[in-house]
């Protein structure tokens, strides 16, 4: 029969035919990847190779791996990287202290559980640019909630945002506020795994509740709170959304991350090819992070199966 | 001396009664055991005696205490648990040492205590794995050994052999008599089989739907129940139950069973029995014997006829189901002997009547 069909039948007869059905369904969502995802990345690498400007008609030149030395000699880029650190660090550890505190508290049962989680939840759900427009109105000094209650106890007008420290702290408290409620979840899940006749076994052991915590419950919850690290550290690295909207990168450029500096650079003074080869730099730094975070997922199954 | 008291405990959840009005005391270095069916109340029972269980009522006394309202850590006792509940991160050496942290016992002193308790369940060789890679008589050994190494004054033991398999049930039975003997402490035994409760226990408590039915030795409950349930209870195999009716002839009351008439003084019965009553009779297959081979000192004063039902050879013995009168009576017979009949075959049985017991059908309450 198949050879019937292959002889008697013309392209599209072949197409069609119940071994090639398959490829065939897929091929849309392929070609709009290759189109949309594959083709640009790989032409962008190329780009970060030559001298292109996006605002230019000159025909770019091949200037090798000059764009990689230039970005990674500048010591503006250094202090980026150094405010995106800062960013990352202080706002994973207070995500990891509020995500902990909750999910202590949601492994707990009390009245209208259910309700509350779903509310401490809904910031997790909210798009970037909801939340970054939520904050920067609460900062706004003139009417904003929190110059408002600060105007209790002083007669000077508050500006969150004015100082290099303020700006810091409202990115992170942002940042923290959007996704405690992912590291909670994380957490949560752990805890409820650990069964409950171990707690009982550990009354009758008379055991404290800090070396009860240290030697049974955080076994449990050690693997899912790692990956809860890397998973906010990767993202929190490239963030973006936030920062453009309530800072814009300041005052001055103390709030400006990397990924914002990417966006300066490519978009409002158009250098291209130079802002390719950075972009490519964090790339390769999330691909480690995102291996480390793989790394540990499959320690993680490897544990559970024994 | 007495050492713990459970009196009169209740404990409800929502509607469902788990416990109403559990009361029994454990001597001091006793080994009590508690017998009864799953979802009787043993569990509740012994976890409300931890402080695990929050009592709805009564209280439970310890070395003259009152522990009711005193918290699980304060208690002085020990538990294993069904499931073992050892804590799966730490090593074997680490549970061992586990209770023996808070006390500030020195770092010494506990290495000396858990390597004695390993060398006592002779789990050494295991000291530094992780228990999930031990075997199921290994984790049991080390739970014992987690509840046993602070000496605690009472040692609560939750089904411990249930997870085991028979081979292992077996030793571990020897092993926690061994124990008993060389600890001295007091040890309270919860447990849905017979033959441990009978093998271990110094007395046995049989509890029922939240209920202590009978307490006493093994050989008081196996010697004289005070009613079916606990006949039926203690002993293996099942006691033979059989339902008749008392009929009266001027002074002489027998009982009509359903193979013959049984001659009975109802004058020592510890109730009226009046004619027309039910009673079960119930005779245990070990005091049944064949007719043509009775064992000396055999007073034989009962005999029925019947025929060979079904054979269950147990290996040493040999159990024969008989049918007589279409009621079922077991009996057990040496293995060499019971090679001889097979099903289908007429056999003559004789009992001694000193051997029966008798209880109201009704009710199930022994009467004489």
């Amino acid at each position: 029969m198949a050879s019937t069909t292959r002889s008697n039948g013309g392209l599209w007869a072949r197409l069609t035919a119940p071994k090639n059905r398959g490829p065939l369904l897929v091929a849309p969502a392929i070609i709009v990847l290759f189109v949309m995802n594959i083709f640009p990345l790989l032409w962008s690498f190329g780009l970060s190779f030559f001298n292109y400007r996006a605002n230019r008609l000159k025909v770019p030149e091949f200037v090798g791996f000059k764009n990689f030395e230039r970005v990674l000699t500048d010591e503006k880029i250094w202090d980026r990287f150094q405010t995106t650190a800062i960013i990352v660090a202080s706002s994973v550890t207070l995500q990891l202290i509020i995500g902990f505190a909750l999910a202590m508290l949601f492994a707990k049962h009390f009245p209208m559980r259910r309700i509350i989680m779903m509310l401490v939840l809904t910031p997790m759900m909210l798009s970037f640019v909801s939340v970054g427009v939520f904050f920067k109105l609460y900062y706004e000094p003139t009417f904003g909630l929190l110059s408002y209650f600060i105007n209790f106890f002083t007669t000077e007008p508050f500006v969150l945002l004015s100082s290099s420290t303020g700006a810091l702290a409202g990115i992170v408290i942002a940042d923290a506020w959007m996704w405690s409620p992912f590291v909670m979840l994380l957490v949560l899940a752990g805890l409820v795994s650990v069964p409950k006749y171990l707690y009982e076994a550990a009354e009758i052991d008379r055991v404290s509740p800090w070396r009860r915590f240290i030697t049974i419950t955080f076994p449990y919850i050690k693997s899912l709170l790692l990956l809860a690290i890397l998973f906010r550290t990767i993202e929190t690295f490239k963030i973006f959304d936030i920062i453009y909207i309530i800072t814009e990168g300041g005052p001055g450029s103390s709030t400006e991350s990397i990924a914002v500096n990417i966006y300066r650079m490519a978009f409002q003074n158009f250098r291209t090819s130079r802002s390719g080869a950075l972009a490519y730099i964090i790339l390769f730094i999330v691909i480690v992070l995102t291996n480390l975070y793989l790394y540990s997922v499959n320690r993680r199954a490897a544990e559970e199966d024994l | 001396m007495t050492h713990l008291v459970v009196n009169n405990i209740e404990r409800h959840f929502g509607s469902v009664k788990a416990l109403q009005g559990v009361s029994f005391d454990v001597h001091e270095g006793e080994f009590f055991c508690l017998l009864g069916a799953s979802s009787a109340g043993k569990t509740t029972t012994l976890r409300a005696i931890a402080g695990l269980e929050e009592l709805s009522q009564g209280s439970v006394e310890f070395a003259g205490e009152d522990l009711t309202e005193s918290p699980v850590q304060g208690r002085g006792m020990s538990m294993i648990f069904q499931t073992f509940a050892l804590y799966p991160h730490l090593s074997v050496h680490a549970n061992l040492a586990y209770p023996l942290v808070r006390d500030g016992v020195p770092r010494k002193e506990i290495k000396q205590r858990v390597a004695e308790v390993a060398e006592l369940l002779r789990v050494t060789h295991t000291l530094k794995r992780k228990p999930s890679t031990l075997s199921g008589g290994e984790q049991q050994r080390v739970a014992i050994g987690r509840a046993i190494v602070r000496r605690p004054k009472l040692l609560l033991l939750d089904e411990p052999l249930t997870n085991l398999d028979a081979k292992l049930r077996h030793d571990m039975r020897a092993e926690f008599k061994r124990l008993h003997r060389e600890l001295g402490m007091t040890m309270l035994y919860a447990t849905p089989d017979q033959l441990e409760a009978l093998t271990m226990g110094q007395r046995i408590a049989l509890i029922r739907d939240g209920k202590i039915v009978e307490s006493g030795t093994p050989r008081e409950l196996y010697s004289a129940p005070s009613n079916t349930f606990v006949a039926s209870m203690v002993g293996s195999p099942v006691i033979n139950l059989i339902n008749g009716k008392i009929s009266t002839q001027g002074d002489q009351n027998s009982l009509q069973m359903p193979f013959g008439e049984v001659p009975i003084a109802t004058q020592r019965f510890n109730m009226s029995i009046n004619s027309g009553d039910e009673l079960t009779l119930g005779v245990r297959p070990n005091d049944i014997h064949i007719s043509s081979d009775t064992p000396a000192e055999f007073n034989a004063d009962m005999s029925v006829s019947g025929r060979v039902h079904l054979t269950e050879p147990l290996g040493d013995v040999t159990i024969l189901d008989i049918d007589v009168s279409g009621s079922l009576l077991k009996l057990v017979l040496p293995e060499e002997k019971a090679t001889s009949y097979s099903p289908g075959q007429d056999i003559e049985l004789s009992f001694q009547l000193s051997d029966a017991h008798l209880f109201m059908t009704e009710t199930g309450v022994r009467v004489n």
